[in-house]
């Protein structure tokens, strides 16, 4: 499953670029992508989620984005649009647990309600029982980091790993699971 | 891996985990619920700063002590008659002048709140209270300097003597991996730090069948665990 989208022109990136650098310095801050980002709702963009894509994509460390950066980290957010949209079946602008567990599926993961159910609780910020866009995102982008820490330890692939203390604390530890 | 679990340490009474040939002993801090850290109390209110100066004591028997109903009308700005995450984190100032971190205010709630309404009342902010002091009079155990921050050594020494062992590539895998600066860690920092080690041992230790240090776990159960102790 796809849910790429064209990278955009230069120009249009600068455009974008420069209204959302709003101090002008050349930078985009945490701040400054938080306010620039909508979650479909009038609360401020998940913060977490804010900060796990500067991490991304900030090359230089600094915690801010320049505008080399700028053109993958709007190609990330809008890929993960098209992936958020495709899989809001009913357009409410929100995941349901039904709705995540079908996009969780079409990722290649198989896991039980129960599962699914928890991400749902610790994902959804407002207490509504759904999930929504910038929630979305840090949830899978939580899932896939737990699974890839996994996996480097299942080398038979069979789903179950055996480990150390120090190691399943390194795995687990410092993970933020709520905005 | 051989290393040899030797349980029983003095004072904890824990089964261990810890580097291989390390030393056994974890779990609670002296082995008593709410970190087992004696109430630091007998001084009085001074500021809502905490983590220098005076700090707040802990209203000795029943009831919520009028230090405490102090403590939560000045903090409960809007008058609502509860706490939130943001009035807490408004309250509360670390050693560097800082406010306390997101993380450590929405843990800390969390804790306390349990009808999960994202605020607490009187009563919960009470035992609240009470633990934030704990935390601080542990703290500052280890602060020896009173710089209002620990460095990575004392963290080490810290948590050994909570009971955990753990080596010092793991030390610093951890001073790293929370939110410090140059290596210094705050107050408000170091409880996160200590309890999430906490829930984890905690879950880790029930799924430790053979006591030895490993365990053996299947991916949906990691993931339970990954998801329901994180913060």
């Amino acid at each position: 499953m796809s849910f790429q989208s064209p990278m955009p022109s230069r120009e249009f990136l600068w455009d974008i670029f420069r209204r959302v650098d709003k101090d002008r310095s050349g930078y985009i801050s945490a701040d400054e992508l938080q306010q620039a980002l909508s979650n479909g709702t009038w609360n401020p963009f998940n913060p977490e989620t804010v900060r796990l894509m500067i991490g991304m994509f900030d090359k230089q460390n600094r915690g801010v984005i320049s505008f080399e950066d700028f053109g993958a980290l709007w190609k990330y957010v809008s890929d993960w649009q098209n992936c958020f949209r495709s899989f809001d079946r009913d357009n409410s602008g929100n995941i349901d647990r039904q709705e995540l567990k079908n996009a969780l599926t079409a990722f290649g993961y198989r896991l039980s309600d129960e599962i699914v159910t928890i991400m749902v609780q610790k994902f959804d910020r407002f207490g509504r029982g759904t999930i929504l866009f910038d929630d979305f995102i840090q949830c899978c982008i939580t899932l896939y980091t737990l699974t890839s820490a996994f996996r480097q330890f299942d080398t038979d692939q069979d789903g179950v790993i055996t480990i150390h203390y120090e190691q399943f604390l390194k795995m687990v530890f410092g993970l933020k699971c709520w905005p | 891996m051989a290393y040899n679990p030797g349980y029983g340490q003095p004072g904890y009474g824990q089964p261990g985990y810890g580097q291989p040939g390390g030393q056994p002993g974890y779990g609670q801090p002296g082995g008593q619920p709410g970190y087992g850290q004696p109430a630091y109390g007998g001084q009085p209110v001074g500021q809502l700063e905490i983590g220098h100066g005076p700090y707040p004591s802990v209203g000795a028997g029943g009831g919520i002590s009028p230090q405490v109903q102090q403590w939560f009308a000045a903090v409960d700005k809007d008058k609502s008659g509860f706490i939130s995450v943001p009035e807490l984190k408004s309250a509360l100032v670390n050693g560097q002048g800082q406010n306390f971190s997101d993380t450590a205010c929405h843990l800390m709630i969390g804790m306390f709140d349990k009808d999960r309404s994202g605020h607490i009342n009187v009563e919960e902010f009470d035992k609240l209270y009470t633990y934030i002091n704990q935390w601080l009079a542990v703290f500052k155990t280890y602060d020896v300097d009173q710089s209002g921050q620990i460095d990575e050594q004392e963290l080490s020494k810290a948590l050994n003597q909570m009971g955990f062992r753990f080596s010092p590539e793991f030390i610093n895998f951890l001073a790293k991996r929370s939110d410090s600066k140059e290596g210094k860690i705050s107050v408000d920092s170091f409880i996160v730090l200590c309890v999430q080690i906490q829930r984890f041992t905690e879950a880790f230790r029930k799924r430790d069948t053979q006591q030895n240090g490993t365990v053996t776990i299947g991916f949906e159960d990691f993931l339970n665990v990954a998801l329901s102790c994180s913060i």
